[in-house]
């Protein structure tokens, strides 16, 4: 999962497949995702892993790094079955 | 695949445009329009018929018993049609969509019954408070900030172009909780009018739009407490991005509405205005330009009630909102100077109420994000 989030964002918020990002990067205080990367992910997780993020979710604490994110679609896919 | 809508939806659109013809077009629209006067009276009659009531389920003082964004999308589509009075509708919209929605959407219980019947009712009036003097288009980046204190937070910072900041009973604000992490530390608060150094400002006069009042709020160390946090610490992007979802949808659809009869209007005209000595209708030159104006509309149509359906089963909508806020709002424009057009000399007369409609139509390549913050979305959402 944490591979699949990573490529993901490299390849396609970042447009930069030569950067290497590990789990603890700072994504959004960084700069590196903003608000409508954001939204891509969030797109993206929602469909690749079979979840639904509630818009009360879209806080910093889940999406900060890869780490949170991984660990938050763990938290999603237990709640939703 | 299905095009068609129920019945108890089309029933419901007739009613709303049967009472939007009867009680919210009057004689004074003209005068209204030329002095920047709201018309509180018409906003109660709309609270009785439930307009308002649009944004809440029936336990909170709602009109139906659960928000639904495609009857409330086709209701708006009705209003704007029915009622010539476009400042109206966008401040319904505006106090509905993105004051009582975010309410709806992330308040807790007590948020709920506290706010909501009186928003559902018209009784009080609410405002989205977000943009800043230094933070348009690149509106996260606010000044206004939060700071934690015993029992709640203290608000400091001043909103400007709040649509109806001038009469607002309540606002949702939006402040930098956590500036360390930027855009991201942005939480929403409920402010009401009976909390000290919560300052509405005179009407801003402005091009368009004249009936709905749009203005500053000044917040002087406003204590709000804990409870009227809205949602999480952070959560402020959040709140403002999905309230302006379901806002977009219904500002616009009323545009849809408005669109729809200004079409009408200019095909009644074309049929009727005689020059030399047949219809102007029968010339291809307005033909044509009539031909343009249906085709924006039916394109618009179908792009904001894909979007309301994306809204209703709760669908990502970021890329299709911004898509459907370019194309409606600059076809809006490019048809009410079409409008005028058709009415030659009559519809640049004020008197005449055609270009009133131009008027009105340009501030929504502005406002709720610029055309081209709608093309950098579309781009991004590219991958460009």
């Amino acid at each position: 999962m944490t591979n699949t989030i990573t490529t993901y964002i490299e390849k396609e918020i970042l447009n930069s497949p030569d950067t290497q990002l590990t789990d603890q990067d700072d994504l959004l205080g960084s700069g590196l995702v903003d608000s409508m990367g954001l939204m891509r992910i969030i797109a993206f997780i929602e469909e690749e892993f079979g979840i639904a993020v509630p818009p009360t979710d879209m806080v910093i604490e889940h999406f900060m790094n890869i780490e949170a994110i991984s660990n938050y679609v763990l938290k999603r896919q237990t709640i939703d079955g | 695949m299905n095009f068609s809508w129920p019945k108890e939806y089309t029933d419901y659109r007739e009613r709303v445009i049967e009472f939007a013809k009867k009680e919210l077009n009057d004689d004074a629209l003209i005068q209204r329009d030329h002095e920047g006067i709201f018309a509180r009276d018409l906003w109660d009659k709309c609270g009785k018929f439930g307009i308002q009531g649009l944004g809440a389920p029936t336990r909170y003082g709602g009109s139906h018993e659960e928000v639904d964004i495609l009857r409330a999308a086709y209701a708006m589509e009705g209003l704007g049609y029915g009622c010539k009075d476009v400042g109206l509708t966008i401040a319904l919209n505006a106090h509905i969509w993105a004051v009582q929605m975010s309410i709806t959407l992330f308040g807790t219980e007590e948020q709920k019954q506290k706010y909501l019947p009186k928003m559902a009712s018209g009784e009080w009036i609410g405002a989205h408070a977000l943009s800043e003097e230094t933070s348009g288009s690149d509106v996260f980046n606010m000044k206004m900030t939060a700071e934690k204190v015993d029992g709640g937070y203290i608000l400091n910072g001043e909103k400007r172009l709040v649509t109806l900041a001038p009469i607002a009973d309540v606002a949702v604000a939006f402040a930098n909780a956590n500036p360390k992490v930027g855009k991201w530390g942005v939480t929403a608060f409920i402010v009401d009018k009976t909390m000290q150094g919560f300052e509405c400002q005179p009407v801003q006069h402005k091009m368009g739009l004249r009936t709905v009042p749009l203005g500053r709020i000044k917040f002087n160390n406003c204590f709000v407490p804990e409870e009227n946090r809205l949602g999480k610490e952070g959560a402020g992007f959040s709140i403002s991005n999905h309230s302006l979802e379901y806002d977009r949808c219904c500002i616009l659809a009323g545009k849809l509405g408005a669109m729809a009869r200004q079409l009408d209007e200019a095909v009644a005209y074309a049929k009727s205005r005689q020059q030399y000595g047949q219809p102007i209708g029968n010339f291809q030159a307005v033909s044509h330009r009539i031909a343009d104006m249906k085709l924006r509309l039916e394109t618009s149509r179908l792009m904001l009630y894909k979007m309301a359906w994306l809204k209703k089963n709760d669908k990502p909508a970021m890329l299709e909102a911004a898509m459907l806020k370019l194309h409606l709002s600059e076809a809006y424009v490019a048809s009410s100077l079409d409008a005028i057009r058709v009415h030659g000399g009559n519809g640049y007369l004020t008197d005449f109420g055609v270009e009133r409609g131009l008027r009105d139509a340009v501030g929504g390549i502005i406002y709720a994000g610029t055309s081209d913050i709608q093309r950098n979305i579309i781009a991004k959402f590219l991958g460009l």
